[in-house]
């Protein structure tokens, strides 16, 4: 390796052939993927999240739940995903094309969040606002997203938190959620991949029809 | 500090120049794989290892790489020739939806119009009637005077629906098999469900006109 | 210029000032990324524990002591060493040290900066590029500063031979901004859509390890190995393979961790592939690397310990990155685990071993205290071993009880803390360690040198190649 100009040429093009090779292939599968339209429910999918939803996954982003939260199902015959309760089939690639920061996930610390929108025993805002305050096995309290505010002699805010014992506010004070709290919440329930794409449909295994060797 | 042993961890000395290390090692460089003609072992152990892990990797890739699809998010699937199939239209509820949009309207949600302008749907002999005379009214439309059930109709036009010159709509052909199936089918009618097939091949052989108009409807089979 | 009779010359003597910085600035990084980093595990024993301040969530936490680690001790700890190699192998006094030292501020500066901005919110939630946008690109100039005086030493050398460690050493150098600008430029300035996020953020991070930290740490092993040891490496003509194969097949394995995920099966496919590929590269460093093993120098003992977790690392790569084993290891403590054996056992211990070599022929003074060194040795070893150990155990348990859909979250987190106790006390033995190793440097580089650099070291013998 005496001669320089080869040598940075191949360290170079080392690094070019992986980027074009994943990245830029990649990119020509999945960088301009569009909706799909239904004919049946003449709808587009994936379903646009709202402004607030949006607003919703920056603060994720920033409190980085994707540490602990992954949001991919795996498809039913990898792992208990669909066990679970998860999702029915597996995440694919339309199912992100809206995100602004896409959250797969690092770990499962907690439960996959993909659906968390459409749990067979659902949500609602005011369950994971408590959820947000209190913490809950493993996962931390998140009271900075809350304001303890005083309630001086005037009637409680509509949004004010009901909570109980230990967590209830002291006398004379209430918990309100913050915005980001509240744009936190429309995200979670906004998330759903409850629509099969053709792509996610499962699959035969080929070798069992075909009778090819495996 | 100079009478410090060789192995004390406070001050490690050299096994070798830097100059010496870099010529013995351009020195191993010229080193052929057979010495005095015996081969050395190790290169031929690693020839065969990298062989056998190219080997691996080949039929690896081969088996589950989906064909580099971008539609195969399973390594188990292999693309078939086909195109991946959209789900099938159910056609009741797609004519059901557009009724419910369009047809409605004039012909109002239970079938029934309204008397004196919009012929009723539900009992007509013209809906549950020939397909030929039914298909052509939704491509093309219908104008003039109008008998529904004995009573008189002629006062609205209806307009064209398929994709013919002068439409507003431009419903494709299997849509127009779906709404028309739907009318056939709903109310209690019972005529037979209407394919796109028989929609396409009308479509074909008229192409574009003017609304029809009974008698020339009457004319028909 | 070195000659054949002097260890140390003015190549050292030069360098001094910007190395010891640099060293200096890695060391303290190196502390802070481990409070860090026992804070965050001693959240997951007391999820209450910092969580009512926002700068110290979790996942900010998290993020935070990655960075600190990578971009603090990591990167500046490799710019030492590589920068020392090139400059001893390339023959003449390392040029253009000003843009260096210059260099050296402004990284720190960036990270502080970055680390703060984590805290405050302004983080990314992208593994390994977690920095706040406003700093990534001041970080990438940085480099370019520091790395030029490397590149130079290359481009400039005296001799025309040139040797593995300088291979590594440039190409970790060169690499990198390649890798850090196209990253940026995907995910943070022009983000690309939907999950081909995933796929970018993937081949960063892979990219990261294979082409930047792991040649970091391979040059420092290519060159100490044969100069301490004194004896050339055994399968050196193999030695161009191994390095052209990390390269060429490393930034493919980006896909590692999207096996079964929401991307199209090929890029998983293609990733353990790779990393199958990649065996070859760890067999062959392995069989060169093998004269570290056994030897009484307590660097060869550091760089021993780090080539196992690299070849080990290597191998259990590859074999985690396989679908039936992913299926039950993806998304635990296992693929942390994994990280650690690369980072911590590899390259720290490998980083550690160049830094109590080449210290005190910078400093032209010896370290003062033998048993801070083997106390430091200990700790490390033995906190490395059982974080790696405990992590690997607490990853097993999770993917089982993972696995098992009646096997709620509540008991899941219960098998796993005894396991997690054990990773955090192994975190603060290696604190522990380092606070020792940061007080025996300050020692070093504040005393004054005794006797001069030629009485201190004896003369360094020729290296004879096997044949003639």
């Amino acid at each position: 390796m005496r001669n320089g100009l080869i040598f940075f040429t191949g360290l170079f093009a080392a690094v070019l052939l992986s980027w074009a090779g994943i990245v830029l292939s990649s990119h020509a599968q999945l960088g301009k993927l569009t909706p799909y339209f239904d004919e049946n429910e003449g709808k587009a999918f994936p379903l646009r999240p709202s402004g607030v939803a949006g607003q919703g996954q920056l603060v994720y982003d920033d409190l980085n739940c994707a540490v602990c939260h992954t949001q991919q199902v795996r498809r039913p015959d990898f792992g208990s995903d669909k066990a679970r309760g998860w999702g029915d089939h597996q995440s694919v690639a339309r199912d992100y094309i809206y995100d602004m920061r896409v959250q797969l996930g690092e770990s499962r610390l907690g439960p996959d969040l993909a659906n968390v929108g459409i749990r067979k025993t659902p949500y609602d805002s005011e369950d994971l606002l408590k959820l947000l305050y209190s913490g809950a096995g493993t996962m931390p309290p998140y009271k900075f997203l809350f304001e303890k505010r005083a309630l001086a002699g005037r009637q409680p805010s509509d949004y004010a938190m009901k909570l109980r014992g230990d967590l209830a506010a002291p006398a004379g004070y209430e918990i309100v959620p913050t915005a980001r709290a509240q744009a936190l919440v429309a995200y979670l329930l906004s998330l759903n991949q409850a629509y099969e794409y053709p792509e996610a449909r499962p699959v035969q295994p080929a070798a069992a029809k075909e009778g090819e060797h495996k | 500090m100079s009478d410090q042993s060789p192995v004390d961890p406070r001050l490690q000395q050299p096994g070798a120049s830097d100059e010496s290390l870099l010529s013995a090692h351009e020195k191993e460089l010229g080193r052929k794989p057979n010495d005095g003609g015996h081969y050395r072992l190790l290169p031929l152990v690693l020839l065969f290892v990298f062989s056998g892990l190219i080997f691996y990797a080949g039929t690896y890739l081969n088996h589950y790489s989906g064909r580099y699809n971008a539609s195969i998010f399973n390594e188990n699937a292999h693309p078939s020739g086909a195109k991946v199939a959209a789900a099938k239209i159910d056609p009741l509820v797609l004519g059901k939806r557009n009724y419910e949009q369009v047809c409605s309207t004039c012909h109002q949600l239970n079938g029934q119009g309204v008397a004196g302008i919009y012929p009723p749907l539900a009992g007509s002999e013209w809906a549950v009637g020939s397909p030929d005379r039914v298909i052509r009214i939704l491509l093309h439309g219908l104008k003039g005077p109008l008998t529904v059930e004995g009573k008189e109709y002629g006062q609205a036009a209806m307009p064209a629906f398929g994709q013919v010159a002068g439409s507003g709509y431009n419903w494709n052909d299997d849509r127009i098999a779906a709404v028309l199936t739907y009318v056939r089918q709903e109310w209690g009618n019972k005529g037979e469900a209407i394919t796109a097939e028989q929609v396409a091949a009308i479509h074909t052989k008229e192409s574009s006109r003017k609304e029809w108009s009974q008698d020339e409807l009457k004319a028909l089979p | 210029m070195t000659t054949a009779s002097n260890e140390v010359s003015e190549i050292d003597a030069n360098a001094r000032f910007p190395l010891s910085l640099l060293i200096a600035s890695a060391i303290l990084w190196l502390i802070l990324s481990g409070v860090l980093a026992i804070l965050n595990f001693a959240q997951n024993l007391s999820p209450s524990f910092l969580a009512d301040c926002s700068w110290f969530t979790y996942g900010r936490l998290h993020a935070m002591q990655e960075t600190a680690f990578i971009y603090g001790w990591v990167a500046t700890a490799g710019f030492a060493v590589a920068l020392w190699i090139l400059g001893r192998l390339g023959g003449s006094p390392l040029r253009s040290l000003n843009w260096t030292v210059v260099g050296t501020i402004f990284w720190n500066l960036g990270v502080t900066i970055g680390l703060i901005g984590i805290a405050l919110g302004d983080g990314t939630s992208i593994s390994l590029l977690h920095l706040p946008d406003y700093v990534q690109p001041l970080l990438l100039v940085s480099f370019g500063a520091i790395a030029v005086t490397g590149v130079l030493a290359w481009t400039g050398r005296q001799h025309r031979a040139t040797f593995a460690a300088q291979w590594y050493a440039v190409a970790a150098l060169f690499l990198f901004p390649w890798l850090f600008s196209a990253a940026q430029a995907m995910l943070v300035w022009f983000p690309v859509r939907g999950t081909l996020q995933a796929v970018a953020a993937g081949w960063f991070l892979q990219g990261a390890w294979t082409l930047w930290i792991a040649p970091l740490a391979l040059s420092a092993a290519y060159y100490l190995v044969p100069k301490i040891s004194g004896r050339v490496i055994p399968a050196y003509d193999f030695a161009s393979l191994s390095f052209w194969t990390l390269l060429v097949v490393g930034g493919w394995t980006g896909g590692r961790h999207l096996v079964g995920g929401p991307v199209p099966a090929w890029i998983a496919t293609i990733a353990i592939v790779s990393c199958v590929m990649l065996t070859f590269h760890y067999a062959v460093t392995a069989i060169n690397l093998r004269g570290a093993f056994g030897k009484s120098s307590i660097s060869l003992k550091f760089i021993a310990y780090g080539v196992l977790a690299y070849v080990v690392g290597g191998f259990a790569d590859a074999a985690t990155a396989m679908r039936s084993v992913s299926e039950v290891t993806q998304f635990t403590w296992v693929s942390v685990a994994q990280t650690q054996l690369a980072n911590s056992g590899a390259f720290t211990m490998i980083m550690f071993g160049a830094i109590y070599f080449l210290v005190p022929r910078i400093a032209n003074q010896a370290w003062p205290s033998a048993s801070l060194i083997r106390g430091h040795y200990i700790a490390a070893l033995i906190g490395t071993t059982l974080l790696v150990g405990s992590l690997v155990v607490a990853g097993i348990v999770q993917g089982r009880d993972l696995a098992n859909p009646a096997t709620s979250f509540a008991d899941l987190s219960a098998h796993v803390r005894p396991w997690l106790l054990a990773a955090t006390a192994s975190q603060a033995l290696l604190v522990l360690g380092n606070i020792v190793f940061a007080i025996h440097f300050a020692r070093v580089v504040v005393a004054k040198p005794t006797v001069t650099a030629e009485n201190l070291f004896s003369q360094p013998p020729v290296m004879e190649a096997s044949v003639s």
